[in-house]
């Protein structure tokens, strides 16, 4: 195989990841295609300035993530932390005593995580501000390291960390808020006050 | 050996796999002799997964990676 080939194969491996992703983006089909589109025309664009041996995957995700920023006009470099709320510490894990075991059927202790839907997580992850959103479908849904997730973003590494940390506090708590809303919670079963 | 508050706080660190071995030899350490930490651990670990495994199922519309594959222009489409 020429080094085109190579180079087209190996990046068609990852467009399954980017059109995830993308949806995550965009939350809109359509544009989530045109997004992985316009990544790849870009990336082959760049062929030419590809070095062998790069993270080819970590790439692709680089020039998508810019594309989606500066099309969208995202805030992702805008320091608007007060954004979202400050969540408490283990936010879903301390409220797992108030799952109503009546309305499930499982009793194991997962039952929790395992009673959300495919469209719950999905939305719980759309309905971050971009700048939590990004950080956390990079590292829980695509695996980057705090490292390669900052050079995707171009933000300092501290900045990924805190932002991955509140992003996946905030996510919890709107889970929550669906489970709520599904009739899944009985609030009386929660331990009253922080005296414990 | 690491302390509670010390294991909660590093418990997604360690989970990222982005921890020095030997300070995730200390968080193991933790975990395996303190239960409450272990569920704890034990609960963001599926978190963590769960989001994986539920947030990366899209399914890829009818001949839209065909359309992809037309990005790479000619050289990619000689064995298509
Ligand atoms: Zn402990």
């Amino acid at each position: 195989m020429t080094p085109q080939e190579d180079f087209t194969h190996d990046a068609m491996q990852y467009a399954p990841q980017l059109f995830s992703t993308a949806m995550r983006m965009t939350r809109n089909r359509n544009n989530a295609e045109d997004l992985v589109q316009e990544t790849f025309i870009k990336a082959w664009r760049s062929f030419a300035t590809y070095q062998q041996g790069t993270n080819l995957r970590a790439w692709l995700f680089r020039i998508m993530t810019n594309t989606y920023i500066n099309k969208y006009n995202a805030q992702q470099r805008k320091p608007t932390e007060t954004e979202l709320d400050d969540v408490e510490e283990l936010f879903l894990y301390k409220r797992l005593g108030a799952v109503d075991q009546s309305q499930l059927s499982q009793s194991a202790e997962d039952q929790m995580l395992s009673m959300f839907t495919d469209d719950e997580v999905k939305n719980a992850l759309e309905e971050l501000p971009d700048q939590f959103r990004i950080p956390v479908l990079m590292s829980d849904v695509e695996g980057f390291s705090y490292k390669e997730i900052a050079e995707i973003l171009e933000i300092p590494l501290g900045t990924v960390m805190s932002r991955l940390h509140r992003g996946r506090k905030s996510m919890q708590k709107m889970l929550y808020e669906y489970a709520k809303k599904r009739g899944l919670i009985n609030e009386a079963l929660l331990p009253q006050g922080d005296d414990e | 050996m690491a302390n509670c508050q010390e294991t909660l706080n590093e418990m997604y660190a360690y989970l990222d796999a982005e921890l020095a071995t030997e300070r995730a030899t200390e968080i193991i350490g933790h975990l395996k002799v303190c239960t409450d930490c272990q569920s704890a651990y034990e609960f963001h670990a599926e978190f963590k997964s769960i989001i994986r495994l539920k947030a990366q199922k899209d399914e890829l519309s009818e001949g839209f990676l065909d359309r992809l594959r037309e990005c790479f222009g000619d050289d990619s489409l000689k064995d298509a």
